[in-house]
């Protein structure tokens, strides 16, 4: 998203350095007692709190936890929204008729699907894998639909002078003219997926799960807890960002015109 | 090697009137068309959903009646209690997003024209901007409480990000082709800000204002959805509690339209302000 | 063989392109005969419907008046008999050179092996048999171009459609192509069609000349070409054969010889 702006220049070394002046600041700032540890946790109390909690393993299960649900949704929503998108993008009439109510659907809020789904699965499990494949299907069916849709009609037209079939166009043209689009889609999906997770936790039933930490921290006011889950949080959220990205990349390697 | 040039063909004038009339009504034609083809499908579902009422295909615990729904959105009207949540949930958004986006231009603005903020202050921000606001929410809750400081920081935070994203990189990334233009021109800096960095930064950034009115539509439902005693989300929450889908599903329409028309209006101001900008190429 | 079935034969052929904005006539009693293993050039300013004409001949569009046969059989669609090269070399980029020719086999009812040797025997006729492997990305436009001219003749088609194949190219690489053209079409003993906008390539790659008029797409007339003009560039016979062309469509020879 924002490559160019998050490294400048190859060899520069300040936005590293900028964390650990950051990070001694944060230090100084206890060891002076400038700011109240009940509300700020040093920097070394959160790893400490990490360090007890590896060894406890309750952390690792209640990331397993999550990670099996955020995983689960995302499959269920992202084969839904590409099946869906590829079938709009392929029949221009189902797509005139279907196509502007995901548009509008898309641009409804997502968690206004929370209580709804709540109450139609339950908030156990299965509320929660719902709305996290919602939000999965939202991104992947629009990017695919737009991919498949807008080939280029030269490219149609050369696949009716070579006599393609449906099934050859779709395979030979279609789908790979799509492609970055669709990766474009299912990248967002991950990114949804994984809010829509940590959401999920935070508003259904409390069950085992990173959501429930965060929300432990906080009720608890253990801070070091609460500032561990969100640095999870952000963590895993990094790591699929750059996990799709890498993958895009290798995918559509040399496939670009 | 010779290019020719087509002369203009002799158009008769009579047909000429005619024809401008037929220009000028068909494309109506063909919009109203498609706009009718995309409204068949929800009014299918919507006559699926009486039907399946009707007979008795889904409990009304699961799915209410199109009707019951319909009641109780013009009880929510006239008791007025409708009014009063919608009113709370845009009063928010308001004075999140004006606080976001005042926070995001300016912000923005500074890390895109000063390399040194963009070298020392722009990776840690970036780094905390990363993980989404619906993490850091409890842990603002421990600092601003949970009323209506707390919604307006989420609100205001999730308008900020794609804002200062787009400014920064809009101020930031000018073209060399226009920077060579400015050098060309002996224009001075201010001119320069005023001529070139602003106009070809503005598209961008009425994007990033945009995506941060979609921000902010989103974390209002997150934030009353966490806590709150009035606004749609805590409409949809009481519903729950109370087991009446009909009170959810009003709200969820009410959010839906409010969300949808808020960006229409944003889009038609971004249209009004960039006139160069032709219509193609918008939206991602 | 003193009357052949012709290779191509359109009759009072008519077409209309309905718009938002109103009716639009494109071409108007177009009427045109092709023998077999003739190359026939077509000749226009832009808007007059030439690039029309060889989609309804390929058969991607069939809404039209009138009649096109090809040997002798109305044209219902596209068939393994015509084959097209487009001004842009539409390449898919995702497949090599060779996949991209080999995708004009998927629906031929050859064995893998033959289909490998044809597109082989393709790319060394295009002088292309090193740059199999490569990417469409990788090669130059000229390059490009004669993939495409590869792919269009793979299917060994009956007649060879060419839409504006040079126009995207530099002017050098443009003569040479030229050449090229000449000699793979001799060679494959394929009927073509050839459409410019290029009068010099007109009158150097066409037994005969058509020469077509805007506004709707019509035919002004036919010229034959003396085989010194299309021997040699230099000739009077094409200078002179040139400047008539460009005096039909409305350029005088002076003003010609100054571009």
């Amino acid at each position: 998203m924002a490559g160019d702006l998050a490294t400048p220049r190859s060899r520069d070394l300040r936005p590293i350095l900028s964390f650990v002046f950051v990070l001694i600041l944060w230090d100084l700032a206890h060891r002076f007692a400038l700011v109240d540890p009940r509300f700020l946790p040093a920097p070394l109390d959160i790893l400490t709190r990490l360090i007890s909690e590896l060894s406890a393993g309750t952390i690792l299960s209640d990331l397993a936890a999550t990670l099996r649900r955020n995983l689960l949704g995302f499959l269920i929503g992202a084969a839904a929204g590409v099946s869906l998108g590829a079938v709009l993008g392929a029949s221009r009439r189902i797509g005139q008729i279907v196509g502007p109510t995901v548009v509008a659907q898309r641009q409804t809020a997502l968690f206004a699907w929370v209580p709804l789904l709540a109450m139609w699965f339950g908030g156990g499990d299965s509320g929660k894998i719902a709305f996290i494949a919602l939000a999965a299907f939202q991104p992947t069916v629009i990017n695919t639909w737009r991919g498949i849709a807008l080939v280029p009609e030269p490219l149609r037209e050369l696949a009716a002078s070579l006599r393609f079939s449906q099934g050859q166009y779709l395979r030979h043209v279609a789908l790979p003219a799509a492609a970055p689009q669709i990766f474009t889609g299912l990248h967002t999906a991950l990114i949804y997926a994984w809010l829509a997770t940590v959401g999920s936790e935070l508003f259904m039933n409390i069950t085992p799960g990173l959501g429930g930490r965060l929300s432990e921290g906080s009720q608890m006011f253990e801070m070091d807890l609460l500032f561990l889950a969100i640095a999870i949080f952000g963590a895993v959220g990094l790591i699929y960002n750059s996990l799709a990205e890498a993958l895009e990349a290798q995918l559509l390697k040399g496939h670009r015109p | 090697m010779t290019l020719i040039h087509s002369s203009p063909a002799p158009v008769p004038f009579a047909p000429r009137t005619a024809r401008a009339l037929v220009q000028s009504l068909a494309p109506l034609g063909a919009l109203s068309g498609q706009i009718l083809l995309g409204l068949s499908f929800p009014l299918a579902l919507l006559a699926l959903w009486s039907l399946g009422a009707a007979r008795g295909w889904v409990p009304p615990q699961i799915l209410p009646a199109p009707s019951v729904v319909w009641q109780s959105f013009l009880d929510l009207c006239a008791d007025g209690s409708l009014a009063l949540h919608t009113n709370a949930s845009l009063i928010r958004v308001a004075e999140g997003f004006a606080l976001g986006a005042t926070v995001g231009l300016v912000f923005g603005a500074a890390v895109g024209l000063v390399p040194a903020l963009r070298a020392w202050v722009w990776p840690p921000v970036q780094a905390a901007t990363r993980v989404n606001v619906l993490a850091w929410m409890p842990l603002l809750t421990l600092f601003l409480g949970i009323d209506e400081a707390l919604k307006v920081v989420v609100i205001g935070w999730s308008v900020s990000i794609p804002v200062i994203l787009a400014t920064a990189r809009a101020v930031g990334d000018v073209p060399a082709t226009l920077r060579e233009l400015g050098a060309v021109l002996n224009l001075t800096r201010a001119q320069r800000l005023r001529l070139i960095v602003l106009p070809q930064a503005l598209p961008q950034i009425a994007t990033g204002l945009r995506e941060g009115l979609a921000n902010a539509w989103q974390s209002l439902v997150i934030v009353e959805l966490f806590a709150s005693f009035e606004g749609l989300g805590y409409l949809m929450t009481w519903g729950r509690q109370l087991f009446q889908l009909d009170l959810v599903l009003v709200a969820m329409a009410v959010i839906a339209v409010l969300g949808f028309s808020l960006d229409l209006s944003l889009r038609a101001v971004e249209r009004w302000l960039q006139p160069w900008q032709t219509g193609a190429g918008h939206g991602r | 063989m003193t009357e052949p079935t012709p290779a191509l034969q359109i009759r009072a052929l008519s077409k209309v392109f309905a718009l938002r904005e109103g009716a639009l006539e494109v071409l108007r009693d177009i009427t045109l005969t092709v023998d077999p293993g003739e190359f026939v050039t077509i000749v226009g300013a832009s808007g007059c419907g030439k690039s029309t004409l060889l989609r309804l001949i390929l058969g991607l569009d069939r809404d039209f008046r009138g009649e096109i046969r090809v040997d002798g059989v109305p044209v219902t669609g596209p068939a393994a008999d015509r084959a097209i090269v487009f001004q842009d070399h539409r390449l898919l980029p995702w497949l090599t050179a060779e996949a991209n020719v080999a995708a004009a086999l998927l629906n031929s009812p050859l064995d893998a092996e033959t289909r490998a040797r044809e597109v082989r025997e393709h790319l060394d006729l295009v002088g292309l048999s090193k740059f199999a492997k490569a990417w469409p990305r990788q090669l130059s436009g000229g390059m490009a171009q004669r993939v495409a001219i590869a792919r269009a003749l793979v299917g060994r088609p009956r007649f060879l459609l060419l839409d504006e194949p040079l126009g995207a190219l530099d002017a050098l690489t443009r003569l040479r192509m030229q050449e090229e053209l000449k000699r793979i079409v001799a060679h494959e003993g394929a009927t073509a069609l050839l459409v410019t906008h290029d009068v010099d390539e007109a009158v150097y790659l066409g037994h005969r000349v058509v020469v077509m008029q805007p506004h709707p797409g019509r035919i002004a007339t036919i010229l034959e070409v003396p085989p010194e003009a299309r021997a040699d560039r230099s000739s009077p016979a094409f200078v002179a054969l040139r400047d008539r062309i460009l005096g039909l469509l409305g350029v005088g020879a002076i003003e010609a010889l100054a571009v």
